[in-house]
């Protein structure tokens, strides 16, 4: 019984704001549609349509997707090892944080031409635009993180015995986990914009590309139907990010709120 | 140094070297260790000269007023910090880095835990590091969560105990690790009076049980006379050794009994002499 109210509490809790939104979408469009603006239903069968039942699935949204999990994942690898070189040495950190914050300034969307030039045009370039937006929150992060480890925690890795890369891996990656980890998050949005922005140029598949030729086209509930499926890859995102970072922290979590309790 | 017939009191004969013992009794030497820190006004000399040796299986009690340079010496000990003079040698090497039969407790358990680590991985972790074989490791930390009272909580994350019972699992981690030496930097000092009293006791067990050699570094007096076969003073910085004498207790100890004992109140009376005279800069004779 009281499971059953749990859980229609929490599909309550998803699913109220959603639910209303729709209703007043539909009550506007109601009265006489407007051409910029398609109604519920009619959005619903072009969604299907365009991203279920054609082709799209597999010649754009899942292309992109792959670009977008293997820029995420070389940023975060690159990111998290480079923040570990430079974290862990003083000289390096106050050579390379200058240089660092001016490349994280730069908006990663202008260097799309000279990549495009540099490295030809294709899944290359689009993953290097990709890596070169997503890396920076990552790469600071964790050299904050690994600067600002606990001296007592590194003294008893030390009188212990821990030492080189057992010390990265027992103690370093786990005590900067919490940065890095904020750092990921930013990282995935940043990434899903990237991916949209680098296929604007100079391609032919890809989620991003699919959008603009149907605005072009003047396709416009196909167009928003696209932008659902970016919204819906965001979630997806920030669920499997929730999920993994729930079990990566668990014990950060843990700890503060012992400390707020206290 | 000149010898000075007026003066016949025994810490200021002793000038500023603390007990030293034959090679085959000493586990741990300290011999003319200096620290100099840089600084920006200057060099700032932590701790001046200190000489003394600890005996293979003795507890230890270090005093001095604070700022008298007790982690420091610590550390140094712990190879955690190079010497600026003199050197320490355990086991006749000398030391450079942290040795292997070495454990530190500290004095911040809540920062020296892994916080990520349950309280069994934690005290596992230093062994897992040297290699130990798993089943050794289980048979070791099992072990050690017992000798402190703590089998039961295998499977905590150490932020979910109180503040003593992490401490425990501070020592567990220690004597898990097998040291022939067991250094211990104000372990107490951020528990409460009663734990503090139990963990005390604790000590002393573990001590006799496994014969580990203890150095228990502390700014309470009390505590120093009650737990150790010895009480080294250290002067105020730049520190030298003030006085350094054993504790004549009978080996049984309890809080009851031994903190009434009329020999304890003299010891206790001593040791808190030499140490007001240190706070107020009174330093033995040739330092």
């Amino acid at each position: 019984m009281s499971i059953a109210r749990r859980l229609l509490s929490t599909a309550l809790a998803l699913f109220a704001l959603p639910v209303l939104l729709l209703a007043v979408w539909w009550g506007y469009t109601l009265g006489g549609s407007s051409f910029f603006v398609p109604e519920p239903v009619q959005l619903a069968d072009t969604f299907v349509n365009t991203w279920i039942t054609g082709e799209r699935l597999t010649e754009d949204v899942l292309p992109s997707l792959q670009r977008l999990v293997l820029g995420l994942f070389l940023a975060i690898v690159l990111g998290v090892l480079l923040g570990l070189l430079v974290g862990l040495n003083k000289t390096a950190r106050s050579l390379t944080e200058p240089v660092f914050e001016f490349f994280r300034a730069l908006p990663p969307p202008v260097l799309i031409p000279v990549l495009m030039l540099t490295i030809g045009v294709g899944t290359e370039m689009q993953v290097a635009v990709i890596v070169s937006g997503c890396l920076w929150p990552v790469l600071l992060n964790t050299i904050e993180g690994v600067r600002g480890v606990d001296p007592v925690q590194s003294e008893t890795s030390r009188a212990y015995g821990i030492t080189g890369f057992s010390r990265i891996r027992h103690q370093l990656l786990p005590g900067a986990a919490p940065p890095i980890m904020a750092g990921v998050r930013q990282t995935l949005s940043i990434g899903l914009i990237l991916m949209v922005i680098s296929e604007m140029f100079a391609t032919s598949s890809g989620l991003g590309f699919t959008i603009v030729q149907f605005q072009r086209s003047f396709a416009i509930p196909e167009m928003w139907s696209g932008i659902v499926v970016l919204g819906m890859i965001g979630v997806a995102l920030s669920f499997i990010f929730q999920f993994v970072e729930r079990r990566v922290l668990r014990w950060y979590h843990g700890l503060k709120e012992v400390e707020n309790a206290a | 140094m000149q010898p000075d017939p007026e003066d016949a009191s025994p810490a200021a004969t002793s000038g500023p070297a603390g007990a030293t013992l034959p090679d085959e009794e000493a586990l741990l030497r300290v011999r003319g260790l200096q620290k100099i820190y840089p600084a920006d006004a200057g060099p700032v000399e932590a701790i001046r000269d200190l000489t003394f040796d600890l005996g293979r299986g003795e507890l230890t009690c270090l005093v001095g007023p604070s700022g008298s340079g007790k982690t420091t010496l610590l550390k140094c000990i712990a190879g955690l910090m190079s010497t600026s003079d003199g050197d320490v040698a355990l086991g006749g090497k000398t030391i450079t880095g942290p040795p292997k039969n070495m454990a530190v407790v500290f004095q911040e358990y809540g920062r020296s835990l892994f916080p990520w680590l349950r309280v069994g991985a934690n005290v596992e972790l230093p062994l897992k590091n040297a290699g130990t074989p798993r089943a050794r490791r289980k048979e070791l930390v099992d072990e050690a969560l017992e000798a402190v009272g703590l089998e039961h909580v295998h499977k905590s994350y150490p932020w979910q105990l109180s503040g003593g019972m992490q401490q425990r699992v501070a020592i567990a981690r220690a004597i898990a690790y097998q040291p022939e030496v067991l250094l211990m930097d104000e372990p107490f000092a951020a528990v409460d009076a009663q734990t503090r009293a139990d963990l005390e006791d604790l000590i002393r067990s573990v001590w006799k049980k496994l014969g580990v050699t203890i150095l228990f570094v502390t700014h309470d007096i009390d505590e120093s006379v009650y737990l150790g076969q010895r009480v080294i003073m250290l002067s105020s910085s730049p520190t030298v050794i003030q006085d350094d004498i054993a504790i004549d207790l009978p080996a049984e100890r309890t809080q009851l009994e031994t903190r009434s004992d009329p020999r304890f109140t003299e010891l206790r009376h001593h040791v808190y002499e030499q140490i007001q005279q240190a706070k107020q800069g009174f330093r033995p004779r040739g330092a």
